[in-house]
């Protein structure tokens, strides 16, 4: 898998192939969106993000290296998109805004089926933005704490870190540890 | 080797952890054209990249039409009233300007036809 997405990204950059670029849309359209939905907490601005995201990285295919996955490279412009568009818009705010004034007012403990999309953002809004994007990576992509160090820019030291202090947020909030012992 | 007993240490989760992934895990999204719109929507960038130098030429050059005649006129009024053996010889070399605006539109449409059988 890995080796045909580097044969795809060299086909893509070493002779324009949009087909190329396409296949590896396909594959991984799923992970991107499904990362930045859960970021963003809302599924259109998810989508529009997740377009920008493949148009950044067409225009920065170039500077994937073919160290580490193509995935995590692409997690990295996702969570780049994300963070600049943050800056732009004030949809974002209040989406998060709401999501964690429910998570105030119905903190719940939290069963293995719970998985909806609105009990993880009340889960997710008490955690910052940066525990948030670790998180993601970590539980939902299955990302290797090196390769959440690449998309986020931050050492393996503080993902762990960042990973342990959002288990804790979450564990306090809502009863985790009670539930699975119980 | 360090790495490897790393990623083993990574992988080594427990029952919170396990539990976590579940409340994280979403089902696939299907892809239902979104990628093939993506790829429709560089493809048209592309296309626009390459026809802005040709246009903005051509559009350059409509604009400049006017003041360069008026231009190879004065230059030329000017010329008349230079000595002729100081003429003679560089007069030759300049083209008429009617010359020069029909070159530089040919060159840009040649321009454009180049790129549009490259694309």
């Amino acid at each position: 898998m890995e080796k045909e997405d580097q044969y795809l990204v060299a086909l893509a950059v070493g002779s324009q192939d949009t087909a190329a670029f396409g296949e590896l849309i396909r594959r991984h359209q799923s992970q991107v969106r499904n990362f930045l939905r859960k970021l963003s907490g809302d599924i259109f601005v998810a989508d529009d993000l997740s377009q920008e995201c493949f148009l950044h990285a067409w225009d920065k295919l170039q500077t994937y290296s073919g160290h580490g996955s193509f995935i995590g490279w692409l997690l990295k412009v996702a969570y780049t998109t994300f963070l600049q568009s943050k800056r732009k818009s004030k949809r974002y705010a209040e989406v998060i805004g709401e999501a964690a004034y429910v998570a105030q007012t119905e903190s719940r403990s939290y069963t293995e089926d719970s998985n909806e999309v609105s009990d993880l953002d009340k889960l997710l809004a008490v955690l910052t933005e940066e525990e948030r994007a670790v998180m993601i990576m970590s539980y939902a992509c299955g990302l290797s704490h090196r390769e959440i160090g690449e998309a986020t820019g931050m050492p393996v030291g503080t993902i762990k870190s960042v990973i342990f202090r959002g288990k804790e947020k979450i564990r306090t909030r809502f009863d985790i540890k009670d539930h699975q012992h119980g | 080797m360090i790495s490897k007993i790393i990623n083993m240490a990574e992988k080594m989760k427990d029952a919170e952890d396990r539990l976590l992934e579940s409340m994280f895990h979403s089902e696939p999204i299907a892809d239902d054209g979104f990628s093939s719109r993506i790829v429709t929507r560089i493809r048209r960038r592309m296309w626009l990249r390459r026809l802005a130098l040709p246009i903005a030429m051509f559009v350059g050059g409509s604009i400049a039409i006017k003041p360069l005649a008026q231009l190879s006129v004065a230059v030329s009024k000017l010329l008349t009233v230079m000595p002729v053996e100081l003429l003679e010889t560089p007069v030759a070399w300049i083209p008429q300007p009617q010359y020069v605006v029909v070159g530089a539109m040919l060159l840009a449409a040649a321009m454009l036809g180049l790129r549009m059988l490259e694309e």
